[in-house]
């Protein structure tokens, strides 16, 4: 019973960090597709060094931010699911974001053309974006939601690993290794193993076949 | 829809467009020739606000504001972008951002089903072959039905039928609405079929611009010459 206690924090904590993120990056990537700026690539490249983040120190810069004298301490927030759910998230969203403009950046200048050349707004346009690079943006999802579920730095910073309420499939594994229990780490281990296999061949499924591109 | 340039200039690292004046007449068939890199392509994107240019005038049927004419003008460019779609829902996109109801779009489509065969219409249109894809994005414009229509090398991929039966929808379109088309082909006989006037570009300028009969039989530009006698040459 545990176990499965640990698993559904677990998938609860970072499908709601990979759904927010998801949010944020998709609005934040059509800013970012539709307008032409200066520091359009600079900015890019900014978030593309942030996917490199160690989870350990995003653990660290959110422990401090709501530890008792940091800037949100009053809330009470530390090892908290909330508080594991803001690390994850902060932790994705570079990745999913960096990952959904680079994919579709290549494409969203010559899809804008052709719709608006067609007679289309611009509302036509986002929505023929969302259509054309649905499985860019789903593969970027997915690898988000890859890093989150299995993480182990941040959650177990922020989290505190505390039983029955912020322990999940990582820290729990981290935990019994520790102190001899290989049978049921490895036994949490293959839950999150199928997870992620689950994860991509829904994702695989859903995308079908890529289409050939042998000439345009 | 009349076409009338004043100093158009566009430049990469080098210039690659430099027209001092041109007129595209209205309700002609207008057929661009010339080499590779020539600046036909850039041409036409200009003057489809596709590609901005660094400098000159464009007017469209006298109006320099491109906003005010855009929903005139219909492009299918050289390597056009085809959606992830069906070719047919490739094809009515166009209608359903003008507004038609279902009726009218099935009406509309009805008349350009006679020119090809197209048993593809119903696959989705990244899978399509070379020809195929160019049927689509021909058709996707043509139905558009606009005042100006800019074709872009649009029998490049095509086999001799499809290119004969796009000639006569061509043909047709320009009959038929009044349509105003720029047609860029290297094929010299398709020219020949086509066009009223010819203009033939090079390095970014328009060294020829004839009507079609006084063109192929009596060019002025030394380099249009060589090329017209090294075709008869070939025959
Ligand atoms: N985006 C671009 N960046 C740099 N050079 C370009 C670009 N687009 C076109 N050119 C150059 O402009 C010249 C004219 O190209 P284009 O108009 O496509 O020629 P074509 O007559 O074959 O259609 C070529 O030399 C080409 O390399
Ligand atoms: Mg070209």
């Amino acid at each position: 019973m545990e176990i499965l206690k640990i698993v559904i924090t677990s998938l609860y904590v970072s499908l709601t960090a990979t759904f927010i993120a998801s949010f944020f990056a998709l609005v934040f990537g059509m800013f970012f597709l539709t307008k032409q700026f200066k520091l359009k690539d600079l900015f890019i490249k900014l978030f593309d060094s942030f996917t490199a983040m160690p989870p350990v120190l995003m653990g660290l810069l959110v422990f401090l931010l709501l530890s008792k004298n940091g800037p949100l301490g009053k809330y009470n927030l530390l090892f908290t699911p909330f508080a594991m759910i803001l690390a994850q998230t902060l932790l994705v969203f570079p990745i999913i974001f960096t990952l959904m403009v680079k994919q579709i950046d290549k494409n969203a200048l010559r899809i804008q053309k052709t719709c608006y050349m067609l007679g289309g707004r611009y509302k036509d346009f986002l929505t023929l974006i969302l259509k054309e690079c649905k499985n860019e943006i789903m593969t970027a999802v997915t690898s988000g939601f890859s890093r989150a579920i299995s993480e182990v730095g941040a959650v177990m910073m922020v989290g505190g690993n505390i039983k029955g309420y912020t322990r999940v499939m990582t820290t729990f594994i981290a935990l019994e290794t520790s102190k001899g229990n290989f049978k049921g780490a490895v036994l949490v281990g293959v839950i999150l193993l199928c997870i992620s296999f689950i994860v991509n061949a829904i994702l695989y499924n859903l995308k079908g076949r890529e289409p050939n591109e042998y000439l345009y | 829809m009349n076409i009338y340039i004043e100093g158009l200039l566009k430049r990469y690292e080098k210039t690659v467009l430099n027209i001092e004046k041109l007129n595209i007449e209205s309700g002609k068939v207008t057929a661009i020739l010339g080499l590779n890199g020539s600046g036909k392509t850039t041409l036409l994107e200009c003057i489809a606000n596709i590609k901005n240019k660094d400098e000159g005038k464009i007017y469209y049927d006298g109006i320099e504001d491109f906003e005010r004419v855009k929903n005139k003008i219909a492009i299918m460019q050289q390597r056009p972008y085809i959606l992830n779609m069906s070719a047919l829902d490739n094809i009515v996109l166009g209608l359903k951002y003008e507004g038609l109801d279902e009726k009218s779009i099935n009406k509309r489509i009805e008349k350009y089903k006679e020119y090809y065969n197209l048993d593809f219409l119903h696959k989705n249109a990244k899978k399509l072959s070379g020809g195929e894809t160019a049927k689509v994005a021909l058709l996707r414009v043509a139905v558009l039905e606009r005042p100006l229509l800019l074709l872009d090398e649009p029998t490049a991929n095509m086999d001799i039928e499809s290119t004969l039966m796009t000639e006569k929808l061509i043909k047709d379109i320009n009959k038929k609405n009044k349509t105003t088309i720029v047609i860029v082909t290297h094929d010299l006989f398709q020219a020949q079929r086509l066009a009223d006037l010819v203009i033939f570009m090079d390095k970014g300028k328009v060294i020829e611009y004839s009507l079609k009969d006084e063109f192929f039989s009596n060019p002025k530009n030394d380099l249009v010459k060589k090329i017209l006698r090294r075709s008869d040459k070939n025959d």
